[in-house]
């Protein structure tokens, strides 16, 4: 069978080649943690230069660093944007461990002296296609409402589309917006936006670090096509009691941090409700809208070697209506995690994690009453572990266990005289397991590889009956020739995928490189719906008896140049994508509560192609970034659009962002980000008739045939913190937020209607119009933030 | 789901002042123009109807062109052919044409259209289904439009009962009319249903729009095929659809007429019923 002979391959390849390691010359370790010296918490990604020897490396996610060098002196020199750098000299005879603390850089108002740093990863890094958001800069940006929201940052990141604002969906180098893996805590997040998108489910006030992953995507992450972006929340203030509050034109939130046991452990716990309904409630209105989000998180460092974490989120948005309709929805995610050091190089996370997403429907009435409910559940087992064998190799391997339960729908009536019956679409179950190895090797000064392979075998399994279809792409005349029923844990279908990964780093001189990457991505989650953005009652299926894993191809090649001392990274990008089986739906198909919902299933092609520059500026008076984004996003899919190609309709030819802000003295400082974007594509009607006696119908001949007009915004910021802050005990600050500054009026979508007046009333039933639809105008915040 | 989740997002950033809509011109290629057939033979005794036009501009004032000189007939199942003629009595529209003779569908039975229009020749099958009584219909005073009615003394609202057969799977289309006017909630409204989710007993669904005293309520249930449904359902997303944001992008509905022409072919058995309010 080809997964085990391919499991055997790769283990027996990594035995080989560890022992191979295993009789190098007599080595020492430095291994600790980096952190942040006031409050604690582990710092990813500082780089670990070893100066004598011109090597390297950097903490991992989980602040994690290993390096193992001869005996002899050396110097350690620690650095991180924003933080101060750490030099240590030492003397090694044996494995050592320092775990080092790192002081945050006052942002001095004097031009900041350039240290000087050699190494900077931009530059230096084997990544690439990689954005990392700076929560502080983002809660200096202005903001919707005065919501500090990641998604809305990483919407104008290059390589990054969104469809209109308003949303919390993204398209990532041509992948649709379920191709994003959105990680909380390692916790899969199905559905990260509030109130239809307008926010994002993260409280800016608990994350700590998020990156995005766009190209060359590490053999440690799978299951998506286009994106991974891991959000990581804070371990909490082990030194002392903290918190944060913040009141906002929408929401407010509360945050509160310290230790349980000072070094050893520490709690975070945070909360944010909106509050418009109170304010609706007061005024008489009935039709009540709300959502609210808690993270908790505890982590307790037993010794070096073993650390535990337990984080939380829960989240949830009401709608009500009336009193007799509503429906709400939200996600669920827990995660608890043993970091355990097997020795002073191997390094591992086990994790237990689960997710829950649900949504349900009511309608309060005697004749119609209904309850609707879904839910989609993920448990989740994974072992990943880091073996840094020396300064050239660091290899990281895994296993992944992953059991999804997907309750696409049940409907029950709420009263007896309700003429609906109880309904329910049968559950899908799937297991999928998972194997990784990875290793990143540096060849030489100039060449680091980074190479590897994923193994995916993903299991849809039982309890389930499968139809069998006398044409299963017949969505009209549907005839069940067969029915297949399958028991509890019954394999229905195996689809066995390996994902090769291949990155490589050549450094031209020390300030600039160029990189190559490859990755293929599998993806056996698929969202059913053929929306443009995903809407919480979309539901999930596994791939199955018909329905395909996806796969994606992608290419990328990059430049990467520092100026100025490192303070300016450039880059400039271009990839080139591939997706097999792109899931699709024909036309007219019927997603909800369908029961024969394969005969909706269509899967082709997608390709996408595109150049991304990016200048970026991360320290001084005025940081920021701008970026621009060609690309081009195709379909072609028997059964859709006539089988013809057609524009994807998240496809955006020009995009270009400014984001900045710029600290101009203690007390203020001011952020600013505008944003062009050539018009999606959408179907509008190409002529039109009468059927009956009342309908004025479209004719429809291209699909995304048509583009919506130019989007292009400009929003301002101001940050207000006053000078007494100084003298007490407590801090605060002001931002004030002008979103959309010059009112544009830019299209959200186009639909048409018979002719009517302001009021809604018929001027002319034989006449139709067509109607855009925009969401924002000026649109003034304030938010007031403390801090203690 | 429609427009519904576009209104929630509108209702959303209209509480508080904002959200905006306005006419723009779609300067969208406008192509030729397509064959559009309507036809609809039920159980009834009478001459049946078939409507032949074409397509016109997205932008045109509603006059969209009769076909004068098609050639039309129906066929059923048993090899009676049923011919069509043009506007017979002459007071109809241009392009519609009524069967020579009164017949009445039989249940079971299907038929077969043919429409020939030049060189071009369009067909449609359609079957037809038997439909269930409807049990009576009552007037009942809905209070909340009582209290702050949309148009004034407009707050009855007629309730609807009927068994739904359990053990077959049966398609139904609605029309409502009020002194004989055809009603909608809303001009993209179109009245359908399938079984999948009915128990037997429909009791008391209220039916659209509203009446005042000694207006005359008149409900007319067709059973249509299930390629009758989907040709519904799809018009109905067809006409209530937000451009494609949340909804899938709009798309012809599918028809039961060949050769690429618009409309559908419908057979159906009805029912109907009325009552007085007063």
């Amino acid at each position: 069978m080809v997964p085990t002979n391919l499991t055997k391959f790769l283990l027996i390849l990594s035995l080989v080649w560890l022992s191979q390691y295993s009789q190098a010359q007599q080595k020492y370790t430095i291994n600790g943690y980096a952190k942040d010296a006031e409050n604690g918490e582990e710092l990813i990604g500082v780089t670990v230069y070893v100066n004598e020897l011109k090597v390297g490396t950097a903490t991992n996610v989980y602040g994690f660093y290993a390096l193992s060098l001869p005996a002899g002196d050396y110097t350690l020199i620690f650095s991180s944007v924003g933080y101060k750098t750490v030099t240590k000299q030492v003397s090694l005879t044996k494995n050592e461990t320092f775990n080092i603390e790192l002081p945050v850089e006052v942002t001095s108002l004097d031009e900041i002296v350039i240290s000087g740093d050699p190494i900077d990863a931009n530059v230096t890094d084997i990544t690439m296609s990689r954005n990392e958001l700076d929560i502080k800069q983002v809660k200096k940006l202005p903001a919707l409402f005065g919501e500090p929201d990641i998604i809305k940052t990483i919407q104008m990141m290059p390589g990054v589309i969104t469809a209109g604002e308003g949303t919390s969906s993204f398209f990532v180098r041509g992948g649709s917006a379920d191709q994003n893996l959105i990680l909380i805590d390692e916790a899969p997040v199905y559905d990260p936006s509030h109130l239809f998108g307008l926010f994002s489910v993260f409280n800016a006030d608990v994350i700590k670090d998020s990156e995005l992953y766009k190209g060359g995507i590490p053999a440690r992450y799978g299951g998506r096509l286009s994106s991974i972006l891991e959000v990581r929340t804070k371990d909490g203030n082990n030194k002392k009691i903290g918190g944060a509050a913040g009141i906002g034109t929408l929401a407010s939130r509360f945050m509160l941090e310290g230790p349980i046991r000072k070094e050893k452990s520490s709690f975070i716990i945070s909360g944010r409700r909106s509050y418009a309904d109170l304010f609706l409630k007061a005024a008489g209105q009935e039709n009540l809208v709300h959502f609210y989000d808690v993270n908790a998180k505890v982590n307790w460092k037993h010794n070096n070697n073993n650390r535990f974490f337990a984080a939380l989120y829960l989240g949830r948005d009401v709608f009500n209506f009336d009193d007799t309709f509503g429906f709400d929805w939200g996600n669920i995610t827990g995660t608890f995690r043993w970091n355990h050091l097997f020795n002073d190089r191997l390094f591992s996370n086990t994790s237990l994690i689960v997710s829950n997403f649900d949504y349900a429907l009511e309608f309060d009435d005697d004749a119609q009453g209904f309850n609707w409910t879904s839910n989609l559940q993920e448990f989740s087992f994974k072992e990943d572990l880091n073996y840094f064998i020396n300064t050239r190799n660091e290899l990281e391997f895994g296993y992944h266990l992953t059991y999804r339960r997907f309750s696409p729908g049940e409907i029950s009536p709420t009263s007896e005289a309700s003429i609906f019956e109880t309904q329910e679409i049968q559950n899908d179950y799937a297991l999928d397991h998972s194997i990784y190895l990875g290793n990143e090797q540096r060849l030489s000064d100039r060449i680091t590889l980074s190479y590897g392979a994923r193994l995916s075998i993903f299991q849809n399994v039982g309890k389930s009956d499968v139809y069998i279809y006398e044409d299963p792409q017949d969505n009209i005349d549907i005839v069940h020739k067969d029915t297949l029923h399958y028991d509890h844990l019954e394999n229905i279908k195996t689809y066995v995928n390996l994902e090769p990964r291949f990155a490589a780093r050549f450094m031209i001189n020390p300030r600039s490189s160029v990189k190559v990457s490859y990755n293929r991505m599998v993806q056996n989650t698929h969202l059913i719906s053929s929306g443009t953005v995903p809407i919480p009652f979309n539901t999930w299926s596994p791939s199955n008896y018909y329905l395909k894993p996806q796969l994606a191809d992608q290419v990328a090649v990059g430049y990467f140049r520092n100026f100025k001392d490192n303070t300016l990274e450039f880059s400039v990008e271009s990839y080139y994508k591939d997706i097999d089986n792109v899931t699709d739906f024909a036309d007219n198909a019927q997603l909800f509560f369908n029961k024969d919902l394969p005969t909706e299933y269509r899967q082709g092609d997608s390709w996408s192609y595109g150049l991304e520059l990016m200048l970026q500026k991360k320290e001084g008076r005025f940081t920021g970034f701008a970026s621009y984004t060609w690309s081009k996003t195709e379909r072609k899919i028997d059964g859709v659009n006539l089988g013809r190609p057609f524009l994807a309709n998240y496809d955006r030819r020009h995009v270009f962002n400014i984001v900045g802000t710029y600290d101009l003295n203690d007390k203020w400082s001011f952020g600013g980000s505008l944003t062009y974007s050539t018009g999606r594509p959408i179907t509008v009607p190409a002529g039109r008739y009468k059927y009956g006696d009342t309908y004025q119908v479209d004719y429809i001949s291209e699909r995304n045939g048509y583009l919506l007009p130019d989007f292009h915004r400009m929003d301002l910021s101001a940050t207000l913190t006053p000078r007494k802050n100084k003298d007490r005990k407590w801090k605060s600050n002001w931002v004030f937020s002008l979103y959309n500054a010059y009112s544009r009026k830019n299209a959200f979508t186009i639909y048409t209607r018979v002719q009517q007046d302001d009021e809604g009333n018929i001027i002319n039933g034989d006449v139709k119009e067509a109607r855009m639809i925009s969401l924002f105008p000026v649109l003034p915040s304030v938010t007031y933030n403390i801090q203690f | 789901m429609n427009k519904n989740i576009l209104y929630l997002l509108a209702l959303i950033t209209a509480a508080s002042l904002m959200g905006c809509e306005e006419t723009v011109v779609l300067d969208s290629e406008q192509v030729q123009s397509k064959i559009v057939i309507e036809g609809l033979v039920t159980d009834q005794e009478k001459h049946h109807y078939v409507k032949v036009s074409r397509s016109g501009e997205f932008y045109s004032n509603g006059n969209f062109s009769g076909v004068v000189d098609a050639a039309v007939t129906v066929e059923d199942d048993q090899g009676n052919v049923f011919n069509y003629v043009h506007n017979p009595s002459g007071m109809d529209d241009e392009g519609y044409y009524l069967s020579e003779d009164v017949f009445a569908g039989q249940v079971g039975s299907s038929y077969k259209l043919t429409v020939t229009v030049g060189s071009e020749i369009y067909t449609a099958t359609d079957v037809l289904n038997p439909v269930t009584a409807i049990d009576s219909l009552e007037v009942s005073l809905n209070e909340e439009e009582y209290d702050d009615p949309e148009d004034e003394g407009y707050f009855y609202e007629i309730l609807f009962y009927a068994k739904e057969p359990q053990e077959t799977e049966d398609y139904y289309l609605f029309k409502f009319y009020r002194n004989d006017s055809l009603l909608l909630d809303s001009e993209t409204d179109v009245y359908y249903a399938n079984d999948d989710l009915l128990g037997e007993s429909i009791d008391g669904i209220p039916t659209a729009g509203f009446y005042k005293l000694g207006d005359r309520a008149r409900v007319e249930m067709y059973s249509i095929s299930r390629q009758g449904y989907i040709y519904y359902n799809d018009l109905s997303s067809l006409l209530n659809t937000d451009g494609g944001m949340f909804t899938p992008p709009p798309a012809n509905p599918r028809s039961n007429l060949t050769n690429a022409a618009l409309g559908y072919f419908q057979v159906s058995a009805v029912v109907s019923d009325s009552i007085a309010v007063e």
